[in-house]
């Protein structure tokens, strides 16, 4: 079988998962979305007190089972890291800023997308402007340095969090919060969503799909091989939620749920996850698989986006279906000069440090 | 795709676009590519490259000071695993 039809199955799957999530309870046009997943577990566990985004949403849990379990058993388990954690944690914390602002991770993005949304279309077009400017940093030397090996231990950690989670789910004891009403409240069987959650993370480990990695590999080599992947999710989501959720399909730009139509906000906020996404090497979903399979950097990743969605409710940066917020707007715009002087100072340190190599080997 | 053939890692993005440039400037057929899955389960850039070249090519990367991290012949055999 091709790679490309094998890619475009890969990412159905993962599209079919998220219209049955949808189906069977997850909030509107949220069968999947990553960003959002973590800040209901932020509130869960406390760290925010949006009393309507509160859940441990057992699909993560899934993700980090499944991806870890195959990594294992496919010999790509791997515990390594330390390569620029802080910086890290921070892309993390904006992008998820920008995804609130927005409302939805990339991944989110093209199941808006295949059930009618139309803001997914403009939030698409910031995602893509996001992904150009990081891809320009790439050409110019942007890296975050090597990984290197670390202590068995540390790649078993984001398992034993997963696990903990898990605990927490099932014995919710007081100090845990659960939403009565709004998008938390909404959720899939928890049997359901872990098995289905678990599905996808072995999918996306084996199959490596990553929104930023497809449309960056379309900028910057002209490789459409991620690319099909995602066209996959997109394809199969719409078809799945023709068929599934029909009552719940809804084309157009307003009323959609779980969103607004401020065009605009939509494309800045996406601008700022694209730049974080190209520069971390991963969007949300992608960080969550590879801090599964031993990525220390990609586990701070998850952290900073955890923290982050935290942050974005606390200081009421993230929209509602009534809008995106001053404090938002503010927030996500310090987040891209943020990011840009972070990129900006990384391209220079590595050219500096190429052209004193040349020189020495000039001289030598 | 064929059944054979190699690839050139990178640590660094931009160090796949020098190596390209280089590599198109002596003629030779490259080609940027995601990293093969059986390389790696990460999914940065690499350059795929003609086999039988390998040996000229990796003496013009140290000639030339291409950073290049590592060198593969994947085997894309016929019948693929899913798992």
């Amino acid at each position: 079988m091709g790679d490309k039809r094998k890619m475009f199955i890969y990412g159905g799957i993962i599209g079919l998962i998220g219209a049955i999530l949808l189906k069977f309870g997850n909030p509107g046009n949220m069968g999947i979305c990553v960003a959002c997943f973590y800040r209901d577990i932020a509130g869960a566990l406390g760290l925010h007190r949006a009393e309507i985004v509160q859940y441990i949403r057992p699909e993560i849990i899934g993700f980090i089972f499944g991806a870890f379990l195959i990594s294992v058993v496919k010999g790509d388990f791997k515990s390594r890291g330390g390569s620029s954690p802080l910086i890290r944690f921070f892309l993390g914390f904006f992008l998820v800023i920008g995804a609130l602002v927005f409302l939805g991770c990339p991944l989110r993005l093209i199941l808006r997308l295949g059930n009618g949304d139309l803001n997914a279309i403009t939030g698409l077009l910031g995602y893509l402007v996001g992904i150009f400017i990081g891809v320009q940093f790439l050409k110019k030397g942007y890296t975050l340095g090597r990984s290197t090996d670390q202590p068995k231990i540390s790649g078993y950690v984001m398992p034993i969090v997963a696990v903990a989670l898990l605990l927490l789910l099932i014995a919710k004891p007081e100090f845990i919060f659960f939403s009565a009403e709004g998008p938390g409240s909404m959720r899939a069987p928890i049997l359901l969503s872990l098995v289905l959650g678990m599905i996808v993370g072995i999918v996306l480990q084996k199959s490596r799909i990553c929104t930023a990695g497809a449309f960056r590999d379309v900028i910057l080599i002209k490789d459409y091989h991620f690319f099909w992947g995602i066209l996959g999710i997109l394809v199969v989501n719409f078809i799945a939620n023709i068929i599934l959720n029909f009552d719940a399909f809804k084309l157009g730009f307003e009323g959609q749920p779980v969103a607004h139509a401020d065009h605009l906000w939509n494309i800045i906020g996406m601008v700022l996850t694209g730049i974080c996404s190209v520069l971390l090497g991963g969007c949300p979903v992608r960080q969550t698989i590879l801090a599964s399979e031993g990525d220390a950097d990609a586990g701070i990743t998850v952290l900073g986006i955890t923290v982050g969605a935290a942050f974005a409710h606390n200081f009421g940066l993230a929209s509602s279906p009534k809008g995106v917020t001053n404090n938002g707007k503010i927030a996500v715009i310090i987040g891209i000069i943020v990011v840009l002087i972070i990129a900006y100072s990384v391209v220079k340190e590595a050219n500096k440090a190429r052209n004193q190599k040349k020189e020495s080997v000039k001289n030598a | 795709m064929e059944d054979t053939y190699c690839v050139v890692t990178f640590q660094v993005t931009q160090h796949a676009l020098i190596f390209e440039k280089a590599m198109k400037n002596m003629k030779y057929a490259v080609k940027l590519m995601p990293v093969p899955r059986q390389v790696s389960s990460s999914c940065g850039t690499a350059a795929k490259i003609p086999c039988e070249k390998k040996k000229e090519i990796l003496n013009l990367c140290e000639k030339e000071n291409l950073p290049i991290e590592g060198f593969y012949k994947i085997d894309h055999k016929k019948k693929k695993s899913w798992f």
